[in-house]
Formats: structure tokens, C-alpha cells, sequence
């Protein structure tokens, strides 16, 4: 039984997820009409009536105690998680028992950077963002709350299943020497040639990378590229998984279970089933790109791009990638070389610097309405800020220059919207032949490593400790993670066999990961635990370039109410290792991450030496380049 | 568009159900930001306010901190009760517990009743829980049902125990005791084992007496032996922490005075049991079967029991005697009850409820809680006999208890009913009769909140009952039912019938079961007797008890008395915990209230292990490490222990390491502890 809504102030449900079992409950609860038809908009209504208490309950806490609700736990146990981004109210909601708080936390704070990756800065703003979640065409909503139920189902059934997702880093793909040829591949043949091509209509490959499954397996960024945040890539990676959905974790048995338990509300899109189908009869023979024509209804606005029925390869989609200044927009272009194997390039799109100074100005009137709206008593906070005089010139300035660039400036008001669909139009980088050109070029590359890489996927890394039963090493400062595969579903059998056995320790690496995140956020970076017939380690360290391991420092504490520990929400690790620099201004400061679990008879002191080894071990793979 | 409307309608509902719910607070623009300060508990009432037109506050039962704005007070109550509401019933289930981002509340939702305690955030999830659940069976233990007593006692009466009872859990010494809620015992280090021993021969000794269940002797607000379950034995501690916690130092001193003079009293105490509390006392693991054999030689010779009683050892247990119809827990008065012939003691119910009551009503409310040393002095006593004036009656009122109480002079000759008894006296003395209608009205009508009270009534009643149809005071169907009816008027006049009936109505609270609690006080040492309500009654039993145990209590009280406090030795080059699950005992090296830094380090692990032990069951231990501390925890199924290991660490990179101090923790841990009676082997 779960749910995930998005509120605003006045109560108004921008946005919501149910699982059936929720809706059901509601229904019966609440004997909603379930007529043909009218069952939407019903439905909607009666989670709006039901919510709506504890929305404006909310706002009164804020407003007259200055202190809001976190959670709520009944005696049943029905977790509710809520959390307030400026003006919008998150609620997640659990009655089955499958997520913790800490869980639903983690979701509210995903669901957050999804909507970042695609509405970027306008979700500074509560009234635009309602605009974008909520548009008053229905017809529309149900498209784009489809696909941000979709993307949701995406990341649970990911985070569920993915180790990568479950520590927040990325899995690389072991194998140096391919490594570096698909390296080679992507810079010379691809984006080298691409941005050569005049073509191009000012859009530049800024980005390129190719994914088996959930893992990375060869990653370039062009030389003028800024850096792609480890939040960003896993982000990406679930945008990626919710177009082409990987079986790999799910097979039969899961598919089964999707069946079975994944009701129709659970718009998971068929990924271009035709394609796939062809690629699977036709076995070994390379697959061909059925290019469909661009939608011709795309333009007008970035969502329909996003809510295009059927992804197209060549429509990309828009995505807002962090920077220094603000949410930058980029084009991303997925290619799916094989099922379960995909190519994927991010441009940088001809009008994007427009979006520094939309976001500059649009933080600014923010402030400044803010500002007006505490009256004038805020005066002396204004300075050291502009003031508004010279915030007009500026803006009267960019109008100017904008002008020149053939934008409507008429009203404040439409120059907004113009320069928004300016700045997110979407030009199809390249043409359908083009682009089949590189797919061909990396089908060809990749043909002879093909049933390798899908392999190679399942089965990492493998060990050689007796009584080791799983470990997982992260590199929290290229956000990169090593772990042995734990293919539960899988037919192929992982180290750890399939079945109840594989399933139990499942469970067991996933509660080690949430307990030493829990002990992290508190301060401790070091955690032994005996449970069961188990021993369990965790270890945070700090190393600079050379392996050389730096001393332990007291780590803050953060409240119970941040961000939770990960890096693909408000990267937790990314300030941790800006904290310890601060300390070691004159190296590169690296963080690492071992979880361990052991069979419970093994003596302490070995286990220990164990760890150590396998850290040191370890430490090798990860020198491996990504340029 | 549709759906505009839709949404327009489905706000407007919201709007009402928000303000039935409490939750459109009144506007005022009073913003309370320094809130999150104290922490909160009140009781609240949602039947009170259901219309648009009542108010919050009339829903507001007890309000703590007392001086809190009333605007305040209907904020928090509103808002929580409203949220809490609307949870419930997405859940189907009652709220437990409710966050915030700068404190969080313990939940209770029964019977419209709303209760909720706040604490920081950072006090374990599960110990805030329990002290919720602490308070309400602590409430509940002296007072009976809580809607009951609201119908009997005036919201203030109720405040005063309210504060009393808040007053006596939060008032653990250390932080380390409110993490574990656990009981404040003597520092078994400093003292004779022999003293204990005594101490525990003196219980024993008084259960020879059959009306006797368990007992426990306090020695200054500290248990030194208890018979009880922990969750009892703290409630009958209530008095006595507070009297002696370092809060009340006006009041032990206060009391100090006294200790000079020959001083020695006892009271006796209407007290609740639930089932399951009674179940554990009356059947307790070990064979008592011996003490229903005394019951039989008490129902035949009481002079002879007497005097065996008064001279006995642990081996002159009489052999077993297998009765087993005796044991049965459900039927609580042994059949050999019954063939007491008439004896001394009419009945309870007799002195319970004949006595003459002084009106309760109007009485004046003193501001402050009552100095309690000042409530066992002859002095008070003087007042009870001149019984009848209402001053007496407001004096023993503000005492919070309903204690009878008798000075050793009258040894329980005769027994005096305090003001705070009065009208429930009525009531009861009305409802016994009806004894026999009892079956019956409870399938008259299972709804409303009356009906809840009544049966409660009836319980009281069921749980006398034997000795009215002892005296055989047998009453026709038909009488029983004209005075059943009268009970309702009665009910419906005090409780306007407004409450809609609740499907969560359990029958938890009104199941609760009266007993007595007897309390011998000598100066500070305290013996504490739960006992079936015929003790107050029969005097023979009363003397023997009294008698038997006077000579050892005075004794061990001025061993206990001689005894040095101990000065604690110096702190060692470590800090730890030991938590005693079954007990519900701490031992510790932290003390009082100045800690240094160290010791936060210890108190914040130790926090996090004991709440990450309450989630896991399969948990056996773990060590945490941050830069400055590493805590080492372990745990069975009878005990938790947290081991800290004092001094800098030493350089060390967090990185795997074997050689880490951190993991020699168990290792120091087995040898230090071994000192302190804590065996981790």
C-alpha cells in the first residue's frame, strides 16, 4: 500500500502516485464512484479531500509554530513521510511494510531531483511548477503525470533490485581493455565527428556514454565540457531505465510478479516493442534503427517531447543537468544498441546560456518577492543585494539583447514563457541518418563483445574470501561502486546461488546499507554488527591520490530531517568531501566505502584482515580512467 | 473544467472537516516559535468538540507545561488531534507516534481520548513511547478508567495527579534512565546483601497473609526488593520518587526533620490492575500454592496463623498443598473466601462506600502540588479523625490519592474515607446491588460511553461481589433493574450524551480491576503491599501484617540509614550501562547530571544502539565508531550493556584496520564489567 503525493499551499494535489492496493483501500473506504470514465477525476478528488486535512494542518504548524510535521506512524504500522521544498509539500506514505521511513524519505527527495532533471529551474518557483506539473488541459496532465509515475516505478523497481541504486553510485563494467577502446570509440567516432558536422544547427556532444543495463560501461566528456554530476548520471540512468527497462533483474519470475502485482495504473511504457521483438528473433544479426519521423506535434513546448507516446531514438528529451550557476538544459539522445545495452549522448543545446540569466533573474524576483511580501522591514537585509532599480536595468538590459535575438519582450509576464520555450525548444540534433551512422559505427564496435558485456553485467566481480559472503566498495569521489553481482531472480546463477538463500542476504545488504547510513548521518563512520548468524562491517575513509590514508575527523551530525545519505539526492557525499578538504587544502581528497558481511563464526580478527585486504584489493580497479 | 469544480468542492469539504477536526485554528496572529523548547503533554477529548461551535479548549483535558498560553494549547491540541484523526482513519489504525522537525510526540488514541507527550528528537522513538504508555497505566492505576474519572473528578482535580504522575517519569536522574525508562533502585554496591536479603524476607513474610499479592519496600524512592513486575512496581513508587528526587529538595528536607522523631504509618490506597497485571500477581511463576494452605488455617484459627506468622524463615514453608482450583487466575477470590463466616471485616465496599463523604465539588483547589511528607504526619491524621470538617477533606483532596489512611495507635481500627472517594462511593454503593443484573445490562446497550462507565461500575461491583452475596444481601431481577436504570439517569445527568459511539471502544479500560495498596511507612523506608480490597476490611489480617513486618522494617530502615550513600569512586577509565530488560534495572558509571563530554559521546551512542536494538530483534551487538569515541553494545534477551572505553583514541584513518582499538572493545569490556556484577561471558 503506497502513495506519493505532491502538494501546494492551497492544498492542491500537483501531482500524485498510488499503488492499487492504495487506490483500492480509498475506494472501499470511501465508496468512490467507480463509473467508467468519471473513475479518474473521482479518484483524484477523494485523495485531494483525504490529504487535504494534513496539508492544511501543515501550513498552520509552519505559519504559527514555525515547525512542521516529518512523520506519522500508526499503531498498524502505516508509515507517512512528509517533506516541504519551499512551497511544495511531499507526502509519501507506506502501509505494507516494504519501505522504512528513511525509505520514503529517500523517494520524496528522488521525486524531487526528477522533476529537477525536468523542469530545471522553474522548480525554484511553486507557481511555476505547478503550472508545468499541473496544466489545466487534462489530457495533458494525464501524459506527464503518466510519465513522472513512470519514472517513480522506475526508480523503486530499480532501487529494489540495483545495488548501484542502493548505495547511489555508479557500477563500472571491469574489463580495462574495452574500457578503453569504447573510450576511444566515443571521442574519435562519435562526438569528435559530430560536432565537426556543420550540421548540427549549434548543438554540441557534450557527453557520451554507453550503459549495459544499469552499468556504465565507457563514459567521455568532450573538452569543453563541464562536469556531469554522479547525482545527475544516476538520474540519467533512471531516465534511461524507464525508456528502455532493462529484464535483467526481473526475468521470468518477475515478470510474473509484474503481472501479478503491477496493476494497470502502473503506466510502464512498452519501450518500442517491435524493435525489441525484431532484435530478439533475428539473434545475432546486428539490430537496425527503425527511425519513426520526429513527432510532428513536438515544438511548441519541451513537455510534449517528454510526452511523446512511444520514445523515438532520435527525439531526445530534455534534461536540466547541474552546474555552477543554475539547472543548465541539455538534449538527451538514447540509443539502444542491443536490448539491455545503450548509447547515450548529451549536447548542449544553442540557447542554453539564455538560461543563466533566466534563472539569475527568476531567483531574484523570488527574493525580492519574498522580500515584499515580509514588507519593507527587510530593508536592511537588502543590502549587500541589489536593489531593485538595478535589478530592472539589468533585466532591461537582457530584454535588449534578447530582442535582438528575435524574442517577443512585450510583457514581463510572456517574456517569461518565451524565453522558457526558447530556451527548452528542442532541435533533433541530428537527422535520422546521421545519428544511425554513429549507432551503426558503436553496433559494429561492441558486436564481438556483445553476449561478453550482458555477462560481464551480471557477474562483476567475483571473490575469493572464505567466509565472505558479500561486500560492496564505493568510491565516493568519482561516485563509482564495485559490488558481486546478486542476481536473485536471475536464471543465471550468481556467487551467491539464487533462490531463498540469495534473498535472504538480499535483504540483509540492503538493511546494512540503510543501518550504516543511518549511523553515518549521525556521525559514526565506522559500524560492526553482529545479527544473526552474520557479522557485518561498514568503513568510511578518507585517502589522498596515492592511496596514502588520511586521518579520521569528527563527522557533523546532520538532523533527522536533512537530506538523506546518497548522491543522487542533495549529494551528502560531495559536501562530506568539501568538509574534509576544507582540513586538506593542498591534496585531492578521495572517500571510500567498504560494506561488508561475514559469516558470524568467522573470528573478529579475521574478518577484520579480511576487510583490510579487500580494500586494498579493491583499490586497484578503480584507478581504471573514465576520462 | 469539470474537474475545477470538482477540486473547489472537495476544498470547501476539506474546510469544514478541517474545522470539525479542530484544525482552522483561531486566527490570531500569535506566533509561537519558541515552542519546541519545553516538551508538551496533554489529554484531549474530541468528543467535547465536534460541532463548528465548540471550542478547543473545552476538549482540552490536561495541558502541560499548565502556564502555556491557551491559544497555544488549542493550536497544539488542534492541530495534532486533527492530523492524528485524519491518519487514523487513511490507516484504519490509531496514530503512535508523530514527528517534527524539531520534536517529536508520543501518540495514544483511544476511546475519542487523545493523548500526547514531546520530547526531543533525539530520544529514542521507542522510550518516549513508553513513557507515553507509563503515564497513562500510571493514571489509570490510581484513578480507574480515564473517561470515568472524568466524570467523577473535576478537571483540576485530575490536573493536579495529571502533574504528579508526568512529575514522577520525567524526573529520572539521568538521561541514561529516561533512554531505558527504567526503576531507580538503591546502589546495591554500597550495601549489606544482607540488608537485601532482609529486605526480601519481609515481602515473603507478608504474603503469608493470603490477602496479600505482591509487595515491595522503597527505601527513600529507590527500590531495595520488589515481588512486583516493573511496570508496577513503578507505579507504586509515584509518591515516593517524588518525595525523595533531587526536584523536590524543599520537600526532603522538609521531610529530614521528621526522620528524628518515632514515625511510622500506614495508608491503604484504591488502586486499578489490569487483567493482566492481576493474572501475574495471582499466579505468579513460583508454587504459591503454600500460601492458600495458611489461607485455610487463617479461615479456621486465625490466632494460630498469627502466631506462626510471626516467627518464620524460608524453610518453614508449609509443604504444597495442590489446589489447583485455587490457582485459577480467572476467578480471583479463592473459594476459601467464602467459608469465612462473617468476620470482622463487613465488606469492602462497606468502608469504601458508607463512609461519610464530604462534598467534594466545590472544594478549593490549592495551587501547588502538596508537600507529601506532609501527608504522613500525625498532624494529617488529626485532621482525618476530625473528619467531617471540609477542611480535612480538601487537605487530603489535594494529596491527589484517595488514601485511607490510620495512624499505628488505631491500627486500622477504623478507617476513614477522605473526601476524594466520596462520590464514586455513591455511585458504587448504588451499583451493588444491581449485582445480579449485571449479565444484563451489558447486552442492553454496548455503545455508548455511559455504557462504558457503567460496566466499569459493574466491574468494580463484580469484583466485590462475592462478598455481597456473602452477606447475602441476594436481590431480586427486578430490583436490580430499577437500580440499574437509576444509574443510568444518574451517568446521563453527569455526561451529556453526546459522544457518538466508537467502534475502538475496547474493553481494555473498563476491565480494570480494584485493588488496594498498603503502605507502611517507616521514616523513609516504605513498604508497599498490593492487596485484595478485603485487607482494609479485615482487621485480623491487617494487624497480623502490620505486626509481623513493624519489628524488621524498623530495623532494616535504620541499617538503611547507616549505610553511607557511598561516595560514587573515581570514574574509571571507562563508562558503561548495563540495562537489565527483565528488571527494568540500570547500572551505570554516568552520573547525575554533569557530564563531560565523553560521557554525551557514550549517552549519544548509546541512544542510537538501544533504538537500533528495539527495531532489530536478531541484533546481537555492535560497535560505533566516530573520531573521538567508539561504544561497543551488546545484548541478550534479559539485558542490554554499552562499553566505552575513556582516553584519545589513537591516529587512526576510519579505514579497515585490524589493529583499531575499536574492536578490542568486547574484549575490555568482558574484564572491566566483571567488577561491576556485569557478566558478558
Amino acid at each position: 500500500m503506497k502513495c506519493l503525493l505532491l502538494a501546494n499551499e492551497s492544498a492542491e494535489v500537483l501531482f500524485y502516485w498510488t499503488d492499487t492496493e492504495f487506490e483500492q483501500r480509498v475506494q472501499e473506504q470511501y465508496g468512490v464512484s467507480q463509473e467508467e470514465g468519471e473513475r479518474l477525476p473521482a479518484f483524484e478528488d477523494s485523495i485531494n479531500t483525504l490529504f487535504a486535512p494534513i496539508i492544511i494542518s501543515c501550513s498552520t504548524m509552519v505559519d504559527r509554530l514555525g515547525d512542521n510535521y516529518t512523520s506519522f506512524s500508526t499503531e498498524n504500522n502505516h508509515i507517512y513521510v512528509l517533506h516541504q521544498f519551499e512551497e511544495c509539500l511531499y507526502i509519501a506514505v507506506n502501509g505494507d511494510g516494504d519501505e522504512t521511513e528513511e525509505d520514503l524519505k529517500r523517494k520524496i527527495f528522488v521525486m524531487k531531483k526528477l522533476t529537477e532533471i525536468m523542469f530545471g529551474m522553474v522548480t525554484f518557483s511553486g507557481a511555476l511548477l505547478r503550472k508545468e506539473l499541473r496544466p489545466q488541459d487534462t489530457e495533458q496532465r494525464n501524459r506527464l503525470w503518466k510519465k513522472l509515475r513512470s519514472l517513480l516505478e522506475t526508480y523503486s523497481r530499480l532501487r529494489e533490485n540495483d545495488q548501484s541504486f542502493l548505495v547511489e553510485a555508479v557500477e563500472r563494467l571491469i574489463h580495462p581493455t574495452l574500457c578503453e577502446q569504447c573510450i576511444e570509440f566515443l571521442e574519435r567516432r562519435l562526438v569528435q565527428q559530430i560536432n565537426s558536422n556543420m550540421d548540427r544547427m549549434g548543438e554540441e556532444v557534450l557527453h557520451a556514454f554507453i550503459l549495459v543495463h544499469t552499468k556504465l560501461l565507457a563514459f567521455y566528456s568532450s573538452r569543453n565540457a563541464s562536469n556531469l554530476y554522479s547525482s545527475d548520471l544516476l538520474a540519467l540512468i533512471i531516465l534511461v531505465q524507464d525508456l528502455y527497462p532493462s529484464k535483467i533483474n526481473l526475468d521470468e519470475t518477475s515478470e510474473e510478479l509484474e503481472s501479478s502485482s503491477v496493476p494497470e495504473v502502473f503506466y510502464t511504457p512498452e519501450p518500442s516493442p517491435p524493435e525489441r521483438e525484431s532484435v530478439r528473433q533475428r539473434g545475432d544479426s546486428p539490430p537496425v534503427f527503425q527511425f519513426v519521423d520526429p513527432d510532428v506535434q513536438m515544438a511548441e513546448d519541451s513537455l510534449q517531447t517528454l510526452e511523446a507516446p512511444t520514445p523515438d531514438p532520435s527525439a531526445p528529451s530534455r534534461v536540466f543537468l547541474e552546474s555552477k550557476e543554475c539547472p543548465m538544459p541539455h538534449s538527451m539522445y538514447c540509443l539502444p544498441l542491443w536490448p539491455g545495452i545503450t548509447l547515450v549522448l548529451l549536447t548542449k543545446i544553442p540557447n542554453s546560456h539564455v538560461a543563466t540569466s533566466v534563472c539569475y533573474f527568476l531567483e531574484a524576483f523570488v527574493k525580492l518577492e519574498k522580500r515584499l511580501c515580509e514588507g519593507h522591514e527587510g530593508a536592511a537585509a537588502m543590502r549587500g543585494q541589489p536593489s531593485v532599480q538595478e535589478q530592472r536595468s539589468r533585466l532591461e538590459k537582457l530584454i535588449k539583447t534578447w530582442a535582438g535575438m528575435d524574442i517577443q519582450t512585450s510583457q514581463l509576464q510572456n517574456a517569461w514563457t518565451d524565453f522558457k520555450n526558447k530556451a527548452f525548444i528542442c532541435c533533433p540534433l541530428c537527422t535520422g541518418s546521421f545519428l544511425q551512422l554513429s549507432a551503426w559505427a558503436a553496433v559494429k564496435k561492441l558486436m564481438d563483445w556483445k553476449d561478453f558485456l550482458l555477462v560481464k553485467s551480471k557477474r562483476n566481480i567475483t571473490m575469493e574470501f572464505p567466509g565472505l559472503i558479500h561486500f560492496i566498495y564505493v568510491d565516493r569521489s568519482n561516485g563509482q561502486m564495485i559490488a558481486p553481482s546478486l542476481n536473485v531472480t536471475d536464471r543465471t546463477v550468481s556467487e551467491l546461488g539464487k533462490g531463498p538463500l540469495a534473498d535472504f542476504i538480499k535483504k540483509k545488504v540492503w538493511s546494512l546499507v540503510a543501518t550504516a547510513q543511518r549511523y553515518l548521518q549521525k556521525g559514526y563512520a565506522t559500524v560492526t554488527l553482529r545479527d544473526g548468524d552474520y557479522f557485518y562491517c561498514y568503513f568510511l575513509w578518507f585517502e589522498n591520490e596515492t592511496g596514502y590514508k588520511l586521518e579520521v575527523i569528527d563527522i557533523p551530525s546532520s538532523p533527522d530531517d536533512g537530506a538523506p545519505v546518497g548522491m543522487l539526492t542533495c549529494d551528502y557525499y560531495r559536501k562530506l568531501l568539501r568538509y574534509y578538504s576544507k582540513k586538506h587544502q593542498n591534496e585531492v581528497v578521495k572517500c571510500y566505502e567498504l560494506f561488508t558481511v561475514h559469516l558470524g563464526v568467522i573470528p573478529n580478527e579475521y574478518i577484520l584482515q579480511h576487510c583490510s585486504q579487500l580494500a586494498r584489493k579493491l583499490w586497484e580497479p578503480t584507478r581504471i580512467p573514465l576520462l | 473544467m469539470e474537474n475545477t469544480s470538482v477540486s473547489v468542492s472537495s476544498i470547501l469539504i476539506v474546510i469544514l472537516e478541517g474545522k470539525r477536526f479542530g484544525l482552522t485554528a483561531n486566527c490570531t496572529s500569535y506566533v509561537f516559535h519558541h515552542i519546541s523548547k519545553s516538551s508538551f503533554f496533554f489529554l484531549y477529548d474530541s468528543s467535547k468538540v465536534q460541532e463548528e461551535v465548540d471550542l478547543t479548549r473545552d476538549g482540552i483535558y490536561y495541558f502541560s507545561p499548565e502556564d502555556t498560553p491557551i491559544d497555544q494549547q488549542e493550536l497544539l491540541c488542534g492541530q495534532l488531534a486533527g492530523v492524528c484523526r485524519c491518519v487514523s482513519e487513511l490507516s484504519s489504525s490509531p496514530v503512535r507516534l508523530l514527528h517534527l522537525r524539531k520534536s517529536k510526540y508520543a501518540v495514544r488514541m483511544k476511546d475519542k481520548f487523545l493523548w500526547a507527550l514531546s520530547c526531543v528528537v533525539d530520544i529514542p522513538d521507542v522510550s518516549v513511547c513508553d513513557l507515553l504508555d507509563q503515564l497513562i497505566a500510571l493514571f489509570c492505576f490510581y484513578n480507574g478508567p480515564v473517561r470515568q474519572s472524568y466524570q467523577l473528578y473535576s478537571k483540576q482535580e485530575l490536573a493536579l495527579r495529571w502533574a504528579r504522575y508526568l512529575c514522577h517519569l520525567q524526573g529520572g536522574s539521568t538521561e541514561l534512565h529516561h533512554i531505558f525508562s527504567c526503576l531507580r533502585t538503591i546502589d546495591s554496591t554500597h550495601i549489606d546483601p544482607l540488608l537485601l536479603l532482609k529486605a526480601a524476607l519481609i515481602l515473603q513474610a507478608c504474603q503469608r497473609c493470603p490477602l496479600v499479592l505482591a509487595g515491595c519496600i522503597l527505601y527513600r524512592g529507590r527500590v531495595v526488593s520488589t515481588q512486583m513486575p516493573p511496570a508496577l512496581t513503578v507505579k507504586v513508587m509515584v509518591y515516593e520518587t517524588q518525595t525523595y528526587s533531587q526536584d523536590f529538595q524543599v520537600t526532603a528536607n522538609g521531610l529530614s526533620s521528621l526522620v528524628g522523631s518515632p514515625f511510622s504509618s500506614t495508608a491503604t490506597t484504591q488502586v486499578f490492575l489490569m487483567p493482566t497485571e492481576l493474572h501475574m500477581l495471582r499466579c505468579p511463576p513460583v508454587d504459591r500454592a503454600c500460601r492458600y494452605k495458611s489461607r485455610s488455617f487463617l479461615s479456621k484459627k486465625s490466632s494460630f496463623v498469627r502466631s506462626r506468622l510471626l516467627s518464620r524463615t524460608l524453610s518453614d514453608t508449609p509443604t504444597t498443598d495442590t489446589d489447583s482450583s485455587s490457582l485459577d487466575p480467572t476467578h480471583c477470590p479463592p473459594p476459601s473466601y467464602k467459608t469465612v463466616p462473617s468476620s470482622p471485616r463487613s465488606s469492602l465496599s462497606d468502608e469504601l462506600c458508607f463512609s461519610p463523604s464530604p462534598s467534594r465539588v466545590n472544594t478549593p483547589i490549592h495551587s501547588n502540588l502538596m508537600n507529601q511528607s506532609e501527608y504522613f504526619t500525625p498532624d494529617s491524621h488529626v485532621h482525618s479523625t476530625s473528619n467531617g470538617t471540609n477542611l480535612c477533606a480538601v487537605e487530603e483532596h489535594l494529596a491527589g490519592l484517595n488514601i485511607k489512611q490510620d495512624i499505628d495507635a488505631n491500627s486500622g481500627s477504623e478507617t476513614k474515607s477522605n473526601g476524594l472517594n466520596s462520590d464514586q462511593d455513591i455511585q458504587s454503593e448504588e451499583i451493588k446491588a444491581p449485582a445480579n443484573g449485571y449479565e444484563q445490562s451489558n447486552c442492553l446497550d454496548n455503545h455508548s460511553d455511559l455504557d462504558s462507565q457503567i460496566k466499569s461500575e459493574e466491574n468494580k461491583l463484580d469484583a466485590n461481589n462475592h462478598v455481597t452475596n456473602k452477606n447475602g444481601n441476594g436481590e431480586t431481577e427486578e430490583e436490580a433493574k430499577t437500580k440499574s436504570k437509576q444509574i443510568n439517569r444518574k451517568l446521563k445527568e453527569k455526561n451529556e450524551p453526546t459522544n457518538t459511539p466508537s467502534p475502538h471502544e475496547t474493553l481494555e479500560d473498563t476491565s480494570l480491576v480494584p485493588l488496594v495498596l498498603y503502605q507502611h511507612r517507616v521514616k523513609g523506608l516504605v513498604l508497599a503491599l498490593l492487596v485484595e480490597p478485603e485487607f482494609i476490611t479485615d482487621h485480623s489480617a491487617r494487624e497480623e501484617v502490620h505486626h509481623s513486618s513493624l519489628a524488621s522494617l524498623n530495623g532494616l530502615e535504620a541499617h538503611l540509614r547507616n549505610t553511607s550513600p557511598g561516595t560514587p569512586g573515581p570514574p574509571g577509565p571507562y563508562t558503561f550501562a548495563h540495562y537489565d530488560c527483565i528488571q527494568n534495572t540500570l547500572t551505570t558509571n554516568v552520573c547525575g547530571r554533569s557530564v563531560g563530554p565523553q560521557d554525551q559521546a557514550f549517552v549519544k551512542a548509546t541512544k542510537l544502539v538501544h533504538s537500533h536494538f528495539s527495531r532489530l530483534d536478531t541484533l546481537q551487538e555492535a560497535i560505533v565508531r566516530n573520531a573521538s569515541s567508539a561504544v561497543y553494545g551488546t545484548r541478550t534477551t534479559a539485558q542490554e550493556t554499552y562499553f566505552l572505553q575513556q582516553g584519545t583514541p589513537v591516529r587512526n584513518s576510519g579505514s579497515p584496520d585490524p589493529q583499531d582499538s575499536a574492536f578490542s572493545l568486547p574484549r575490555k569490556a568482558r574484564l572491566r564489567l566483571l567488577k561491576h556484577g556485569v557478566n558478558l561471558l
